[in-house]
């Protein structure tokens, strides 16, 4: 054959959980439940998840399924959209989301904006909010986005039935940012070659991660982190490490297809990945500051157009790369990146205003990089596997 | 020495026999059909004929194209996009960006000297491939590869504005309708076809040399229009075909000559000249 044969890496205890909670994500959130937590469902990254936390809410990440079709969702919502999008309102539709006590949802893009009125139109929760997101970083945007903050706070508040105690939100703060901090030590296991954890184990834990309290997260994460540590055998040596960028991957068959045609990801910039990690919140006096900044500025997904250096009135394209993607250059040098796969759903035009912007980019750092557009299913994998493996051939 | 490279495209299979001078010994061009999986020896084995060689006397088999799996009597498979750069890249050593159009894909090629640097592919749709063409010759009543003399006839091409291969069909149909000249129409399926190839390619910054290979790279029709849009002429080879599969032999000579340059066995599979099975 012609794929090497995918060696599963020995699992850990630790693994086994996360295994666990990537075959049925409620199983931890519907004991909460059953004991009187109450669980909010929050769409892509902008809802302040510490917010939540604060108010000892518990906050579950909405995902889609790429196995199971969209019948529903395309009676409610034109089908020429994002296919992550409707496949989320077409599991709200079928009651897969009916155990959620209520929705965070956001103005992340232009469909997900529509796709959280149509899901509150159809759908009826006890608790709803939609935080309107400012898409650039102007300093008036992130006065602007504070203010949202707020209003998502006294919200809750009248949810909640309490007023909300700064030394809550502060430790709220630091829970969350040890779990950054803790997934940023995992990436280093990414470091090594080979990598002592694989792309698709990856995904997994961080799959699990947005189905479980913040607190039993960072147990999780320390667990498997020693664990990672003492893992034999090592994983075997692959012919390329690659870096994924782009839109939603909440399935792990993309990166699962890429690492058995003999690629290691060892590195991403995704949004179940380092753009939902990678920047802490910095301990303001009023918190709100420093989560406003964290949320609007720290946030690397294309939907917010950075204040970028073409904002001076003299025009230099070099600049403006280097101000919107020099983070990649870290990332490429410290993981040691031979090649970059730019992936995105069909439609999204958020991701496909920047390819042309990303691929000059990483030309101009000497790394290759293809880009591969699929449509959310099983079966457009196929079709990529060749161009996966054609990139291969180009990296040798 | 003989290395043979074979392509199993979603039309056609094509094998090419080549030696170590890279001399072409034997080529053969067959439909690939549904039975894929059991035919393609037997493109393999006329081409061997054809070469007056036996299957021993190949020192080296490279298959490449979407049937490139389940192919016992190769040594290695490599993708029909490193195959076609090597192919195309060895029969025109200046090509900067070459054009495959098959029967259900469109690749996009930048290579620089020689090598594959990027690409881009079509997917899941048929617009702007052999297939398109197939369906709206068929519409208009007449033979696929007549297609390229009927168009140069043409003095106004028709206005063929939708890229979806059903209803592009549609429109050809109602011209005929009103009576628009039959080469008129054609022409304007060529300029369909050719927007449709020249948006994609134009994601990689085309330069030329422009090489356009496939079998739709037989249509002079076509082959004029993507000339008007690039803007630069664009080169064919003699047989449009065959540069997969002789790309693929060109790369299984240089596994060999490079392992015996340095002394090293040639790394060679346990290949069988017989139908493949799903347990094989």
């Amino acid at each position: 054959m012609l794929e090497d044969t995918l060696v599963i890496a020995e699992k850990t205890k630790a693994f086994d959980k996360v295994k666990e909670l990537n075959q049925e994500r409620t199983v931890r959130v519907k004991q909460l439940k059953a004991a009187g937590k109450k669980i909010i469902g929050y769409l892509c990254l902008h809802p302040v998840l510490e917010m939540l936390t604060a108010f000892d809410l518990v906050p579950f990440r909405v995902l889609g399924d790429m196995g199971e079709r969209v019948t529903r969702a395309d009676t409610c919502m034109p089908p020429m959209v994002c296919p992550f999008l409707r496949s989320c309102l077409d599991l709200a539709l079928k009651d897969k989301y009916a155990f959620l006590d209520g929705v965070v949802m956001a103005h992340i893009c232009d469909v997900g904006e529509r796709m959280a009125h149509i899901w509150r139109t159809y759908k009826e929760y006890n608790y709803f909010y939609f935080m309107d997101v400012p898409h650039t970083v102007h300093p008036p945007a992130l006065d602007a986005f504070k203010e949202e903050i707020k209003g998502f706070q006294s919200s809750l508040e009248s949810f909640v039935g309490e007023k909300l105690r700064v030394e809550k939100l502060e430790e709220a703060i630091e829970l969350h940012n040890e779990q950054r901090k803790l997934i940023r030590e995992l990436y280093d296991l990414r470091k090594p070659a080979p990598p002592l954890i694989t792309g698709s184990e990856v995904l997994q834990v961080i799959i699990a991660l947005a189905s479980i309290p913040v607190d039993e997260g960072n147990e999780l994460l320390r667990r498997l982190i020693t664990e990672v540590h003492e893992r034999r055998p090592r994983l075997p040596e692959k012919k390329a490490r690659l870096m994924i960028w782009g839109s939603v991957v909440d399935n792990v068959s993309l990166i699962e297809m890429m690492e058995g045609v003999g690629a290691s990801v060892v590195m991403d910039d995704l949004c179940l990945g380092t753009r939902a990690y990678w920047e802490s919140v910095e301990m303001t006096p009023d918190p709100l500051d420093g989560l406003a900044y964290r949320y609007l500025v720290g946030i690397r997904c294309p939907r917010t157009l950075r204040e970028t250096a073409l904002y001076r009135n003299k025009k230099d394209y070099a600049a403006d790369l280097e101000h919107r993607f020099g983070y990649l250059r870290s990332y490429i040098r410290e993981w040691n990146v031979k090649g970059v796969i730019l992936q995105s759903v069909k439609y999204c035009d958020t991701h496909g205003y920047e390819v042309p912007a990303v691929k000059d980019y990483l030309q101009k750092l000497g790394v290759p990089s293809i880009y591969l557009e699929h449509d959310y299913s099983y079966g457009s994998l196929a079709p990529l596997r060749t161009r996966v493996q054609a990139f291969l051939e180009i990296l040798k | 020495m003989y290395f043979a490279g074979v392509d199993i495209g979603s039309t056609m299979t094509k094998v090419v026999i080549i030696d170590e001078s890279v001399r072409i010994c034997g080529s053969v061009v067959g439909p690939t059909g549904a039975e894929h999986r059991r035919l393609a020896y037997k493109v393999m084995e006329k081409a061997l004929q054809e070469s007056a060689l036996s299957f021993e006397r190949i020192c080296y088999v490279v298959a490449t194209g979407y049937g490139r799996l389940n192919v016992p009597f190769a040594d290695k498979q490599v993708t029909e996009l490193t195959c076609h750069a090597k192919g195309v890249s060895t029969l025109f050593p200046g090509v900067r960006t070459a054009i495959d159009i098959g029967g259900q894909d469109v690749k996009g090629m930048k290579i620089i000297n020689g090598e594959l640097v990027d690409f881009v592919m079509n997917d899941k749709c048929a617009a702007g491939t052999g297939r398109f063409l197939e369906v709206l010759a068929d519409a208009l009543g007449v033979r696929v590869e007549d297609l390229g003399s009927i168009s140069l006839k043409s003095s106004r091409k028709a206005d063929i504005s939708s890229i979806c291969t059903i209803f592009a069909q549609q429109e050809a149909v109602s011209y005929l309708s009103q009576g628009t000249p039959l080469e008129d129409i054609v022409a304007g399926v060529h300029d369909a076809i050719a927007s449709r190839v020249v948006g994609m390619v134009r994601k990689l910054k085309v330069e030329p040399d422009v090489v356009l290979t496939g079998g739709v790279a037989k249509n002079i029709g076509v082959v004029r229009a993507i000339e008007e849009k690039l803007g630069c002429k664009v080169l064919v080879p003699d047989n449009p075909l065959l540069s997969g599969a002789f790309g693929a032999a060109m790369l299984g000579r240089k596994i060999v000559l490079e392992a015996l340059a340095k002394g090293e066995p040639i790394p060679r599979s346990e290949r069988r000249l017989k139908e493949a099975t799903f347990f094989s």
